[in-house]
C-alpha cells in the first residue's frame, strides 16, 4: 500500500531522515520508535506531503505521491494526525469532524450524520456540542482521531496519540486503535509508550538519528542490542508490556 | 416561520430600513440610512475575507477605489452607463484580490496585513500620479443623470437600491455558514495544516475568499461613487477606509451574518452625530474618531471578542428556561 523508496530529508545543514526505506501492507499495523528527534514526525510529514524529501520517493497504492499536497493525499486515502493536536479551537466537537466527513462528502447534512457515526465510535458522543477549545487534552487527542477518521482513510498516520493523557484514557485510546486496526484500517503510529506499542504493533521499525537502525516484530525489537542502547535501555524488559 | 428565527435580528434591521423612508423624508436621515446600510454592505465583504476566512486585510480600500474609478470613469470619461463600470470594476478587483490572495499564501498574519495596506497605497499613488487618465489628486466628479440606468436617483431610491445589496451580502454570510464550502472555510481560519491533513485545499480557498471578498468590496465602491458624485483618490484609497471595513465587522462580531450591520449602525450613528456636533472643527473632529474606534476596538478585542452579536447572542441563552440550542454557528 505504502511504500518509502530511500527517502531523505535535509533541513539546511542538518538530516532529518537519511535513506529511510519501508513498506506497509493493506491491514498492516506498522509502528515507529525512537528517540525526540530521530526524525519520526519529519517522517509523517514527507509521507503526507507537507515536506518534499530532497532524495527518494514516497508511493501510495502504486502511485508516486512524493511532495504532492496534503489535501490530494488525504483524498487518495492517506490521512495523518498532529503530534501537538490542532483542533478547530472555536468549532464544536462536531464542527469539527464534519470538516473530515466533507471531504468525502458534499452535502452538508448527509456529512454531519456521518460526522455523528465517527464521533459514537471514538466515544466522544457526550462531547459533540462543546467547542473544541474546551477540551482536555485527552478528549482533544480523541478528537484528532476522530476528525481523521471522518475522511475515510485506508491508510492513517497517527503521531503520538497516546502521549501526555491518563491512564484511563491510554486503555480507552488503545482499545480504539485495536478495534479500528480490526475493522479493516492500515495504521503507521508513531509511540513513545512502549507497553501500548508491544501490544499492538506487529512490526516495528526503530528511526535513531534519522536512519532505520532495526525492523521486526516487538519481541525481536525489545532484544535487538542497537535498540536498547539507542533508545530502551538495559531495564526493559518484555514482561512489561 | 420558525426557519426565519435565527435571522430575527436581521428581519429586524432591514424592516426597519425598509419602512424607513415611508415615515421619515428628511434627507438627513435618508442619507444616514443609506451610509449604514452601505458601511454595513462593505464590512460583510470584507467579512467573507477576513472572518470567515480569517485573512484580515486592512486594505480593502483598495478593492472599493478599483469600483469606484471604473464607475466613475466609465461615465465621465468613456460616456458609457455606471452599470458597466461596476462590471469593469469586479473583473479588476478580482484579478486584484487574486493578486492578494497569492500574497496571503506567503505571508501570515500582520504580514499580510501590513502587505494589504502596501497595495491599497501603491494603488493611491498610481492613481494620484496618472493626471491624464484618472484626473490625477483632484479626484473625478460624477455627474448626476437622473434615472435607474445612469444611478441618478432620489434619497428613498438609494435607499432601497443599498438594502438590496445589503440584504444580498447578508445572505451570502448566511450561505457560508451554513455550506460546505463555510464549513471547510471555517477549517481553513482555525488551522490550515490540520485543514490540509483532512483534504480541504487551504490555499485556494484562502484566494478564492479574498478574491470574492475585493468583488464584492467592488460593486459597492462603484454605486458609492455615484450615490456621493465625487471620488477622491487620497479617501477611496485611504487606509482610514479599510480599517472602518474590518472595524464594524469586528465591533459588530466577526465571522457572524449580522455582526458587520450591527457594527456599522453603531459605528456610523455615532460618526454622524459627532460629525454633526462638530462640524466646525475639522482637526478636532478628525482626532476624536479615531481616538474613539482605537478605544472601542481594545475594548471589544480584549473583553468581547465575539463581538456585540456574540454578546447578544450569549445573554440571549442564558435567559432562565431557555433550553440550550445546538450549536451557535460559525465562531464562538
Amino acid at each position: 500500500m505504502l511504500t518509502l523508496e530511500r527517502v531523505t530529508k535535509r533541513f539546511g545543514g542538518i538530516t532529518a531522515v537519511h535513506d529511510v526505506s519501508l513498506e506497509v501492507r493493506q491491514g498492516d499495523l506498522l509502528g515507529i520508535i525512537g528517540p525526540n528527534g530521530a526524525g519520526k514526525t519529519t517522517l509523517f510529514n514527507v509521507i503526507s506531503g507537507y515536506y518534499r524529501p530532497e532524495e527518494g520517493r514516497v508511493r501510495f497504492d502504486g502511485h508516486d505521491v512524493t511532495g504532492e499536497a496534503p489535501h490530494l493525499i488525504c483524498r487518495r486515502g492517506l490521512t495523518r494526525t498532529f503530534q501537538i493536536v490542532k483542533p478547530f479551537g472555536n468549532l464544536s466537537v462536531l464542527d469539527n469532524v464534519t470538516v473530515g466527513a466533507l471531504t468525502r462528502i458534499a452535502a452538508v447534512r448527509e456529512a454531519r450524520a456521518e460526522a455523528e457515526q465517527v464521533i459514537e465510535r471514538c466515544g466522544l458522543a457526550a462531547h459533540a456540542a462543546t467547542h473544541a477549545k474546551a477540551l482536555p487534552i485527552g478528549l482533544r487527542k480523541r478528537l484528532e482521531v476522530a476528525r481523521a477518521l471522518a475522511t475515510h482513510p485506508r491508510l492513517l498516520l497517527l503521531d503520538e496519540v497516546m502521549s501526555g493523557i491518563t491512564p484511563t484514557e491510554l486503555a480507552g485510546m488503545i482499545d480504539l486503535v485495536r478495534r479500528l486496526h480490526a475493522d479493516g484500517l492500515t495504521l503507521i503510529v508513531i509511540e513513545h509508550i512502549m507497553a501500548a506499542m508491544m501490544r499492538l504493533a506487529q512490526r516495528i521499525v526503530v528511526l535513531h538519528h534519522g536512519e532505520r537502525i532495526a525492523e521486526g516484530t516487538p519481541a525481536e525489537i525489545a532484544s535487538d542490542r542497537r535498540v536498547i542502547d539507542a533508545y530502551l535501555g538495559d531495564e526493559f524488559s518484555l514482561a512489561e508490556a | 416561520m420558525a426557519g426565519l428565527i435565527p435571522h430575527r435580528g436581521a428581519l429586524v434591521l432591514f424592516g426597519a430600513a425598509a419602512l424607513f423612508p415611508l415615515v421619515v423624508r428628511d434627507a438627513f436621515f435618508l442619507d444616514s440610512v443609506v451610509l449604514i446600510l452601505l458601511w454595513g454592505a462593505l464590512s460583510a465583504a470584507w467579512n467573507v475575507a477576513g472572518g470567515y476566512a480569517g485573512q484580515v486585510s486592512i486594505g480593502h480600500a483598495s478593492f472599493f477605489g478599483i469600483g469606484a474609478y471604473s464607475s466613475a470613469l466609465m461615465v465621465t470619461r468613456f460616456e458609457r452607463n455606471p452599470w458597466l463600470g461596476l462590471l469593469l470594476g469586479i473583473a479588476l478587483s478580482l484579478i486584484a484580490g487574486l493578486v492578494i490572495g497569492f500574497l496571503s499564501n506567503r505571508l501570515k498574519g500582520p504580514y499580510f496585513a501590513l502587505s494589504t495596506i502596501a497595495f491599497s497605497q501603491v494603488l493611491l499613488i498610481a492613481v494620484s500620479r496618472w493626471r491624464g487618465f484618472t484626473a490625477g489628486a483632484e479626484g473625478i466628479p460624477v455627474p448626476f443623470r437622473p434615472g435607474f440606468a445612469t444611478l441618478g436617483l432620489s434619497h428613498v431610491a438609494w435607499v432601497y437600491v443599498a438594502l438590496v445589496v445589503a440584504i444580498l451580502y447578508y445572505l451570502i454570510q448566511v450561505y457560508l455558514e451554513r455550506s460546505r464550502l463555510g464549513l471547510q472555510l471555517a477549517g481553513v481560519r482555525e488551522d490550515e495544516d490540520a485543514a490540509e491533513a483532512v483534504g480541504v485545499a487551504s490555499r485556494r480557498l484562502k484566494v478564492l475568499a479574498v478574491a470574492s471578498s475585493a468583488g464584492l468590496t467592488s460593486v459597492c465602491g462603484s454605486l458609492w461613487a455615484q450615490y456621493i458624485g465625487f471620488v477622491d483618490p487620497a479617501y477611496v484609497f485611504s487606509v482610514d477606509l479599510s480599517v472602518r471595513f474590518a472595524l464594524n465587522a469586528i465591533i459588530g462580531g466577526v465571522g457572524t451574518a449580522l455582526g458587520p450591520y450591527v457594527g456599522s449602525l453603531l459605528i456610523t450613528t455615532v460618526e454622524t452625530y459627532l460629525r454633526a456636533q462638530f462640524s466646525g472643527i475639522r482637526t478636532g473632529f478628525t482626532g476624536i474618531y479615531l481616538i474613539l474606534y482605537g478605544a472601542v476596538l481594545i475594548v471589544v478585542v480584549r473583553f468581547f471578542p465575539e463581538g456585540l452579536v456574540g454578546l447578544a447572542s450569549r445573554w440571549w441563552l442564558r435567559r432562565p428556561g431557555r433550553a440550550r440550542a445546538a450549536g451557535a454557528p460559525g465562531p464562538a
